[in-house]
């Protein structure tokens, strides 16, 4: 019997040994944020609804339209994937690796302004691969965001004048390339989404106050140097009324049948593909920058309050994997993700609002754009993760542990 | 979740400092505000766009989107009284050009789009069919415009020669054009249509609500490119057509009377001549001609000034053919009959001035159709004497004096009659025989009509009714006849007036018509002074009559403006005649010689109608001195009153 039962329980003790190994790979996966990757995914299908309605107009539209769904559906099933490998792989190796992806994305940044950059709209910001377009400004974003979080990381919430300057000089550099594309509104993205990790990671406000102080000293020269192209100006102007230039009024224009779209769209909505701004094409690059007004106009005021409060929940798990998260870097990457994610919205929803100027910053999961969307989902994935490894070992592999080696002793 | 609320209870401690991740959390709150404070300014601006302003913005859209094509009416016909066209609209080419093809552009998207023509090539290809220099069709083609006319309105076959070419950025429209097939015939009455069809003069301006019916009105969506979006027909309103319009115009007559107003204008070198012929009984207007003219198919230099319808615009001093009026008022009040006979002398001092006759007399006794038929000045002032300034001012007044008649033609005066309030002394005796006072043509006519239609005066008209879409002709109201005087006094002094052209002494036998007895009324009046008070030195001639005398059918009324000689008898009775007779065989009026058949007496008077012209050459050249006519001196007075 004694024997038997100490077989029995040898047995056992072993079994849960093994059981307990592959619990503590596993155990991470059942922490998943479900409402995180489910509002990202419905965000995403909303966008793809959009899009092919932005995109049914003129001859064939249909096929038209279905081209671009089809390009985006691809973009997705890309983005799950990045998305999976974000999440499985510990993010503290990114911390290790960080310095490599943005070297890469400098490298690609620069690519842009090569001769092997492609150009449209007026400015350099993608680089061919065969059928495939890549923009690295969007994957430069998740690149920057690791590698300020490893560096500021390091200085454990106390970053000293030394970090500040050096992760100042990381930002700067992707900063000055994505300008020169030029790129007014993904430069805007990259010295904000710095900005919100410095006031994370405990640097002193005063070093914020004198940072924004020269930031807008900067802005001030660039305008004054006509470091920024005519365009450039009158669509940041044109918000204000103030343009008299006709490329101002190109922007007033954009805006003002932006808005005309989404008033139109009144509280319910003209249905969906019914849209007539968005139909006779009024509404200039709706199925990118000016997706909102698509939503708004054909699914109303309910439909544009839909994906608001969509993004407000993505918001909202971001900061609460922020505050959850076991590590500085943790808590760096996940409000770091959630201040470009915010911005970009206020940014993109204000321009089709007329509250904001025309910058041409794409709305996160819903505008048309594969890299964009791939990245996105790639950080939803860097938010998983940091959520699943928010505690600091497996809980549960603890006792069985210590039960283990009182068994082996 | 009960687990991992648990697990986060024992969760070992975090690798930083409790302080610093307490820091961290803090300022992720900050953040969170600033989030919400974003969201609430968005969605607060979404709030007001798609629901407080909802509507304003969706009006904008609509509003943009909304292209309207006007369907143009098709303007209702001027037809004449037996149904002639005076005024139709055709179906005509128009050719426009789009300037913004012959220029390099872009489409909405940006895309660069080459010009799609040369400008001077263009040109040049269709200058020849259009008539055009090719430099002016260069100019309008590179103008900076969306929408060019090239040509508007060429004949039919133009516009099929230019969309046959396939012109790029070149387009044929159809467009009504507005086209007069009678040419000049009663040019000032019809009056005409701007390029765009709508109504300047005339009665095209008059009546153009009615002519024009309402444009319908075809609403399409359009792109921003200005595309037509094929299945966006939002709104069709169809037009509705124009009312035609049926005038109391005689073709013939008024023809006739063209005819004899440039005739005259011609052989005694007038400046310009009118004549009116009004139906009796209905104040009917047969005819109105005014000359010079012009042809409103062709306006292009006319002088503007020939568009004016004289006969209602202009006015002229009455002068002799007023005493009718004043006679007329005498026998009503009953304080003269036809043969009251009076002492007339030479000449009669009259409020300081001295009014004389014509030519010498002795004091005669003559009644008063001889006073009449003399056309005495001296005799009518006696007469206008008993009667005194308030009734001649209360007859002349319901003869239609001092104000338009209820005809409403365009751009008709009334004519100026001061109230006898204000008359001075030598207003009564000037009144009483035309002078001192102005009325237009229509005016005298209307007068005249009075008498002839047995006192009863009727507002003339020129419209006999409109047909609409059933084709049906709803007649214009005729005006209910008022009282001026009384049958019995008319009646005499249509007798005075036949004598008046047929009498021994008689001022106006050039006005005699053979088959049927006229009765008619001379008159000479200086014009006054255009700059100046008082008169220039040129005369107006006019006469006044109606035919048959017996059983009057129509009135004719004459006027010619500076003619050489000038008198009313020789220059004006001449138009009277032929186009009194002209009206009589228009309107088949039996001769008035009862012994005569209808069918001889008409042949007769083509005959006659034949040399009209050899007539008024012989006239002319037969001189003054053959006439019995009346003032050899100038007419005695002016409304300054001064002392001849």
């Amino acid at each position: 019997m004694a024997t038997g039962d100490y077989e029995d329980r040898r047995l056992r003790m072993q079994r849960e040994s093994v059981q307990s190994r592959w619990m503590d790979i596993y155990d991470p996966v059942r922490h998943l944020d479900p409402i995180l990757v489910l509002t990202a995914l419905a965000l995403t299908g909303i966008g793809l609804v959009a899009i092919y309605s932005a995109k049914l107009t003129g001859v064939a539209a249909e096929a038209q339209a279905m081209g671009f769904v089809s390009r985006q559906l691809a973009a997705l099933v890309i983005g799950i994937i990045g998305m999976v490998i974000m999440a499985v792989v510990d993010y503290r190796w990114l911390r290790v690796y960080a310095p490599i992806f943005y070297g890469i994305s400098i490298v690609l940044l620069g690519l842009t302004l090569s001769p092997l950059g492609a150009s449209g709209g007026g400015a350099q910001r993608w680089i061919e691969l065969g059928p495939l377009q890549l923009q690295p400004s969007e994957l430069a974003k998740l690149a920057m965001l690791v590698g300020i979080a490893a560096l500021l990381h390091e200085s454990k919430g106390r970053p000293h004048l030394g970090y500040v300057l050096i992760a100042l000089g990381t930002t700067l550099v992707p900063t000055a390339l994505v300008f020169l594309q030029p790129d007014f509104g993904t430069s805007i993205v990259f010295i904000w989404m710095t900005a919100v990790l410095f006031l994370i990671a405990g640097v002193k406000v005063r070093y914020l106050v004198a940072l924004v102080i020269s930031g807008i000293a900067g802005v001030v020269v660039a305008l004054q140097q006509g470091l920024l192209r005519e365009y450039q100006v009158s669509r940041l102007t044109a918000f204000l009324d103030a343009g008299d230039a006709s490329a101002a009024q190109t922007a007033a224009f954009q805006t003002r049948q932006s808005m005309i779209a989404v008033g139109s769209g009144q509280f319910a909505g003209k249905g969906l593909f019914e849209g007539t701004q968005t139909r006779l094409s009024y509404v200039p690059e709706n199925h990118t920058d000016f997706i909102f007004t698509v939503i708004a106009e054909e699914l109303g005021f309910i439909g544009g309050s839909v994906v608001l409060g969509l993004f407000l929940v993505l918001v909202w798990r971001g900061l609460r994997i922020a505050i959850l998260a076991k590590d500085l870097f943790g808590q760096l990457a996940a409000a770091g993700v959630v201040a470009v994610l915010a911005l970009q919205v206020f940014v993109n929803v204000g321009m089709t609002l007329g509250i904001m100027p025309v910058t041409g910053l794409p709305l996160p999961f819903v505008s048309y754009g594969g890299t964009s969307l791939i990245v996105w989902f790639a950080m939803i994935g860097l938010l998983l993760n940091i959520h699943m490894r928010r505690f600091e070992r497996p809980a549960s592999a603890v006792p069985i542990a210590r039960r283990t080696s009182i068994g082996a002793g | 979740m009960t687990r991992a609320a648990t697990r986060r209870r024992i969760a070992a401690p975090r690798l930083r400092t409790r302080t610093g991740a307490q820091l961290g959390v803090r300022r992720i709150r900050w953040l969170l505000v600033i989030y919400l404070i974003a969201m609430i300014a968005v969605v607060g601006k979404l709030v007001e766009i798609q629901v407080v302003n909802a509507d304003e913005y969706a009006d904008i859209g609509v509003r943009q989107r909304a292209r309207t094509v006007d369907l143009p009416a098709t303007r209702g016909r001027i037809y004449d009284r037996e149904g002639d066209v005076l005024a139709t609209s055709v179906q005509a080419a128009t050719i426009y050009g789009d300037p913004r093809r012959f220029r390099a552009g872009e489409t909405p998207d940006g895309t660069p789009l080459p010009p799609a023509a040369d400008a001077d090539e263009t040109a040049a290809a269709l200058a020849p069919l259009l008539g055009l220099e090719v430099e002016v069709l260069a100019d309008r083609l590179e103008r900076d415009a969306h929408f060019v006319y090239l040509a508007r309105q060429l004949d039919h076959e133009v516009g099929a020669a230019v969309a046959e070419l396939g012109l790029p950025g070149i387009g044929v429209l159809t467009e009504p054009r507005r086209v007069y097939p009678a040419g000049g015939l009663a040019a000032q009455v019809v009056g005409f249509t701007g390029i765009d069809g709508d109504g300047l003069q005339g009665l095209e301006s008059r009546y153009d609500p009615i002519l024009s019916g309402s444009s319908g009105m075809l609403v399409f969506e359009r792109a921003p490119g200005g595309l037509d979006i094929a299945s966006g027909v939002r709104e069709l309103v169809p037009p509705e057509v124009g009312t035609d319009l049926v005038l109391t115009i005689d073709r013939e007559i008024q023809h006739a009377a063209e005819r004899a107003a440039d005739q005259v204008m011609a052989d005694y070198g007038a400046i310009g001549a009118s004549v009116v012929v009004l139906e009796v009984g209905t104040g009917d207007v047969l005819a109105m001609a005014s000359t010079p003219g012009y042809d409103p198919n062709d306006r292009g230099d006319e002088d503007p000034a020939n568009r004016r319808n004289r006969a209602v615009t202009d006015i002229f001093e009455p002068g002799s053919t007023q005493k009718a009026l004043t006679v007329a008022a005498a026998l009503e009040e009953g304080l003269v009959s036809a043969g009251t006979v009076l002492e007339v002398p030479d000449a009669i001092q009259v409020g300081g001035s001295r009014f004389s006759d014509a030519y010498d007399h002795p004091t005669e006794r003559w009644d008063v159709t001889e006073i009449m038929e003399r056309s005495s000045n001296v005799g009518t002032i006696q007469i206008a004497q008993q009667l005194g300034p308030e009734r001649l001012d209360r007859y002349l007044r319901d003869f239609g004096y001092g104000r338009p008649t209820g005809g409403a033609f365009p751009g008709e005066v009334g004519g100026m009659l001061m109230p006898h309030e204000q008359w001075w002394g030598t207003s009564l005796p000037t009144i009483s025989i035309g002078q001192g006072v102005a009325v237009t043509l229509l005016q005298l006519a209307d007068a005249y009509h009075t008498l002839a239609n047995d006192g009863v005066s009727v507002d003339p008209r020129v419209v006999r009714g409109t047909v609409g879409d059933d084709g049906r002709l709803r007649p214009a109201s005729v005006s209910d006849g008022r009282q001026v005087v009384s049958a019995q006094t008319a009646a005499t002094v249509r007798d005075m007036l036949e004598v008046a052209v047929v009498g021994e002494h008689a001022t106006g036998p050039r006005a005699q018509i053979e088959g049927w007895r006229v009765g008619g009324k001379t008159g000479t009046a200086r014009k006054p002074a255009a700059d100046a008070r008082g008169y220039s030195e040129e005369y107006m001639a006019t006469f006044v009559g109606m035919a048959p005398i017996d059983d009057p059918r129509v009135v004719v009324a004459v006027m010619v403006d500076e003619p050489r000689p000038f008198f009313g008898g020789i220059v004006a009775a001449p138009v009277f005649a032929e186009v009194a007779e002209a009206a009589m065989i228009a309107l088949k009026v039996p001769p008035s010689n009862a012994g005569q058949d209808l069918r001889t007496a008409m042949e007769a008077a083509r005959l006659r109608a034949a040399d009209a012209e050899l007539a008024a050459q012989a006239a002319s050249q037969e001189g003054d001195a053959v006439d019995p006519e009346e003032p050899t001196s100038p007419p005695v007075g002016d409304p300054t009153g001064s002392t001849g």
